[in-house]
C-alpha cells in the first residue's frame, strides 16, 4: 500500500507508533531496567535512598535528577551487593545446595511415571489397536507415581524444601494454584455452554444474560472480593446458615487448605463467564453437519464432544486459557487474594502465609518490608520466567491458528 | 446434538443451570438486599432476610450521596475523570499505533508486536515503585493525571492488539482505491480506517473505561491521600479496611457502583463477545 519511501515514510510511520513506543519506553521498559538494577544492590529499609555520585544510580534514580524537587534525606545510601548476585542467592535460600537440590531431585523424579504415561498414550494413539484403554495407562502412571514419591519420600523433601526457601514454596503454591483454578474454570465454562448451546432448553437468553454478571462485576474485584470475604468470616453468612441447621461452622479463612479454597471457588466465580463467553462463540461456528455425518455414523454424545466439539473451539480457547492462565486471572493473581485473606493465614513470623502468591509476595516485600532489593531480584527472576512462557503462548496459538480454513 | 436428551438429562441440565443461577447472582443480590437494610450490620438474623428483601429503605444511599461521612460523590467523579481520560487517550494511541502495524511494512513490525506483549508480562504491582518515583520526578505523583498516564500505558498493548486483530479484517482494496484518488496514509486512516473500526473502537473504549474504572492496585499506591482525590474502589476499600466497618454503606456505595457497569455490559453483551474473540484469535 505504501507507496512513497524513505525518511518520509520512516517519519510517518514514527508518528503512527511514536506515542505508543514512549509510552512504553517509560512505563514498561524503565521499570523493568530500574528493577534490574536495584536487585544488585542493598536497597532496603536501612537504606533506603541512591549515593547520587555514583554514576549509574545518578541516571537511573528519579531521585538524582536536577527535576526532582525533596532532598534526598541523611541516612546511608544504599550500596551494590558485595557479591553482586547477593539477594538472589538469598532468596533461593538452601535451594541449590545439597540438600536442597537432592529434595527438588527427588520431587521431580515422583513425576516421571505420569509424563511417561503421556507418552505412552499418545504413541498409542497412532497405533490401529490399544493394548490398554486411555484410562488404564493415567491409572497405571498415577498409582506408580505415588508409590514412588513414598518411596523416596518426597513429602519429606517437600517440608524440607519449605523450610529453607520463601521461594520455592511460593512459587509452588501459585502454580499449584494455576494449575487447579485453569482447568475448574474451562470445565464449568465448557459444560454450561454446551447446555446453553443446544435448542431444548427454555430460557437460554435469560441464563446467557445471567452469566454475563459476575464477569461485569469482576472488573471491580475489589468490591466483590470484600463481599465474598464478608460470606466466609468468622460470623458471616455460611456460619450463620450452618448455626441455623445446628452446625458450628469452621473459621474458614483461618484454615490453610480452605482459605485456598476459598480463594478457588471466589477465583470460579469471577473467572468462568468469560471462559463460557469464548467457548460458546466458539461453539456456535461449528457447522451443524458435521453432527449430522457423526450421527449416521451413530457415534454418541461423547465420541461426537471428544472428536468433533473439543479439537474444533481448541484454536478459540487454548489462547484465550493460555493468556488468562498467565495473567491477571492465574499466575499474577493478585486483587482478589488481597482483599480476602492479603496472603495469610500466616505460617509464623517472616514466613510467608497459605494463600501467598507471587504478587502477593512481591507486593508485601515492597510495602511492608520495604525489601526493595529483595523484590527486585524476585521481580526478575518472575519475569524471565513469565517473558518465556509468553513467547511460547504465542507460537502455541499461532501453531492452533487456522483450523477452520 | 440435536437429538432430544432423555427426560432425566434434562432434568440435570436445569438442576445444573439453575446451581449456577444462583451462584452468579447470590453475592450480587445479598449486596442489594444489604443496601437496603437498617443499620450497618451485612447480614441479618432474620433467615428470610437473607434471601428476600423483608424490609428495604433509601437511608444508607441517601447517607452515602450526603458526602459525610465518606465522599462518595467525589471518590465517583474522580474515577469517572480517570477512566474517562484513560479511554480517549487511549483510543487515540492505539488506534494510530495499530492501524500502523496493520497497514504499514516496515523492519521490526512482527518483532515489535511479539516484543509489545512479551514486555508486559513483568508483572505491575513491581513496577510500582519505579513508576511512583518517576511520576515523583515529573510532580505527577498523587495527581489523577499521573494515575491517567499509567492506565493508559497499562492498556496499550492490549488494545493495540485488539484493534490491529480488527483492522486486518478489513479489505485493504478501498483504501488503496482511496490512495489512487490521492489520499495520503492520514486520510485514508482518518476517513477510512477509523469509521470502519466502529465496532472495535466501541468495544476497546468500553474495555479501557472498566480498567481505569475498577483499577485497585495503582490507584491506592499513587494516589495516597487525600480522601477527597481518591478513586472509587481505594475509598471502597478504605471503607471495609477498618475496625467497625459501616456495612450498609459500604453496600449502599457497591451497588451503586457496580449496578450501570452491569447495565452496560449487558447491553453491550453481543459486541463484547464479537469484538473479543476477532482481536484475540486473528492475533
Amino acid at each position: 500500500m505504501i507507496a512513497w519511501s524513505g525518511r518520509k515514510k520512516a517519519l510517518m510511520i514514527l508518528a503512527f507508533v511514536g506515542p505508543t513506543l514512549l509510552g512504553i519506553l517509560l512505563f514498561n521498559i524503565y521499570p523493568i531496567t530500574y528493577n534490574i538494577f536495584i536487585s544488585f544492590t542493598n536497597r532496603n529499609q536501612y537504606h533506603p535512598n541512591p549515593d547520587c555520585s555514583n554514576f549509574l544510580t545518578n541516571i537511573i534514580e528519579p531521585t538524582c535528577w536536577p527535576m526532582f524537587e525533596e532532598s534526598s534525606g541523611v541516612s546511608t545510601p544504599y550500596t551494590f551487593q558485595s557479591p553482586l548476585f547477593a539477594n538472589y542467592i538469598d532468596l533461593m535460600g538452601k535451594l541449590f545446595t545439597q540438600s536442597g537440590l537432592l529434595a527438588l531431585f527427588k520431587i521431580a523424579i515422583s513425576f516421571v511415571p505420569l509424563i511417561a504415561a503421556g507418552r505412552l498414550n499418545k504413541r498409542y494413539d497412532r497405533q490401529l489397536t490399544r493394548p490398554l484403554s486411555a484410562t488404564a495407562v493415567w491409572i497405571l502412571g498415577l498409582a506408580a507415581s505415588i508409590l514412588l514419591a513414598w518411596l523416596l519420600n518426597a513429602n519429606g523433601a517437600f517440608a524440607t524444601l519449605q523450610a529453607d526457601s520463601d521461594f520455592f514454596i511460593v512459587v509452588f503454591r501459585t502454580f499449584l494454584f494455576v494449575l487447579i483454578t485453569v482447568p475448574i474454570n474451562y470445565i464449568f465454562g465448557l459444560a454450561l455452554a454446551l447446555v446453553l448451546n443446544t435448542d431444548h432448553i427454555k430460557g437460554r437468553t435469560f441464563f446467557r444474560t445471567v452469566m454475563i454478571i459476575p464477569w461485569a462485576a469482576s472488573t471491580m474485584f475489589i468490591i466483590m472480593s470484600l463481599v465474598w470475604q464478608f460470606f466466609f468470616r468468622d460470623v458471616g453468612v455460611i456460619n450463620q446458615l450452618l448455626r441455623v441447621v445446628g452446625i458450628n461452622g469452621p473459621t474458614w479463612l483461618l484454615n490453610p487448605t480452605i482459605a485456598f479454597g476459598v480463594i478457588l471457588l471466589v477465583n470460579l466465580w469471577f473467572s468462568f463467564p468469560f471462559c463460557f463467553n469464548v467457548i460458546l462463540g466458539a461453539l456456535q461456528s461449528i457447522p451443524v453437519d458435521q453432527y449430522e455425518a457423526a450421527e449416521m455414523d451413530g457415534a454418541t454424545y461423547w465420541q461426537q464432544l471428544r472428536n468433533i466439539t473439543l479439537p474444533l473451539i481448541r484454536p478459540a480457547v487454548v489462547p484465550a486459557i493460555v493468556l488468562s492462565a498467565i495473567g491477571a486471572g492465574g499466575f499474577q493473581m493478585f486483587g482478589t487474594v488481597w482483599a480476602i485473606t492479603a496472603g495469610g493465614p500466616s505460617r509464623g513470623a517472616g514466613a510467608p502465609g497459605a494463600t501467598e502468591l507471587v504478587m502477593v509476595y512481591a507486593y508485601k516485600q515492597v510495602f511492608q518490608f520495604n525489601a526493595y532489593a529483595k523484590a527486585g531480584a524476585f521481580a526478575v527472576i518472575i519475569f524471565i520466567f513469565l517473558f518465556i512462557m509468553t513467547l511460547y503462548s504465542l507460537r502455541i496459538t499461532r501453531i492452533t491458528r487456522g483450523a477452520y480454513e | 446434538m440435536n437429538r432430544r436428551p432423555k427426560t432425566i438429562v434434562l432434568v440435570l441440565h436445569y438442576i445444573f443451570l439453575v446451581i449456577m443461577t444462583l451462584f452468579s447472582l447470590y453475592p450480587i443480590w445479598f449486596v442489594i438486599l444489604a443496601s437496603g437494610r437498617v443499620g450497618q450490620r451485612l447480614y441479618t438474623l432474620d433467615l428470610l432476610g437473607m434471601f428476600l428483601p423483608t424490609s428495604f429503605d433509601f437511608n444508607n444511599f441517601q447517607i452515602m450521596l450526603s458526602g459525610t461521612p465518606h465522599p462518595f460523590l467525589s471518590w465517583m467523579r474522580n474515577s469517572a475523570f480517570v477512566a474517562g481520560f484513560t479511554t480517549i487517550a487511549c483510543l487515540l494511541i492505539a488506534t494510530s499505533a495499530a492501524f500502523a502495524f496493520s497497514r504499514f511494512r516496515f523492519y521490526g513490525r512482527q518483532a515489535g508486536l511479539v516484543l509489545l506483549l512479551a514486555i508486559q508480562a513483568f508483572p505491575g504491582v513491581l513496577s510500582l515503585v519505579p513508576v511512583a518515583q518517576l511520576l515523583t520526578a515529573f510532580g505527577l505523583y498523587a495527581n489523577l493525571w499521573g494515575l491517567v498516564l499509567a492506565y493508559v500505558v497499562g492498556s496499550l498493548v492490549f488494545t493495540t492488539w485488539l484493534l490491529k486483530g480488527y483492522f486486518d479484517t478489513i479489505p485493504i482494496e478501498i483504501e488503496e482505491a482511496a490512495m489512487i484518488d490521492g489520499a495520503g496514509p492520514i486520510q485514508s486512516f482518518l476517513l477510512i480506517g477509523l469509521p470502519m473500526a466502529k465496532p472495535a473502537l466501541a468495544v476497546t473504549a468500553l474495555l479501557a473505561f472498566m480498567g481505569g474504572w475498577g483499577e485497585f492496585v495503582f490507584a491506592s499506591v499513587l494516589i495516597p491521600a487525600p480522601n477527597v482525590k481518591r478513586t472509587l474502589m481505594v475509598g471502597m476499600y478504605s471503607i471495609a479496611n477498618n475496625q467497625s466497618v459501616p456495612w450498609g454503606l459500604f453496600a449502599a456505595g457497591a451497588v451503586m457502583t457496580i449496578i450501570p457497569v452491569m447495565v452496560v455490559y449487558i447491553y453491550f453483551q453481543r459486541y463484547l463477545i464479537g469484538g473479543l474473540t476477532l482481536g484475540g484469535v486473528k492475533g
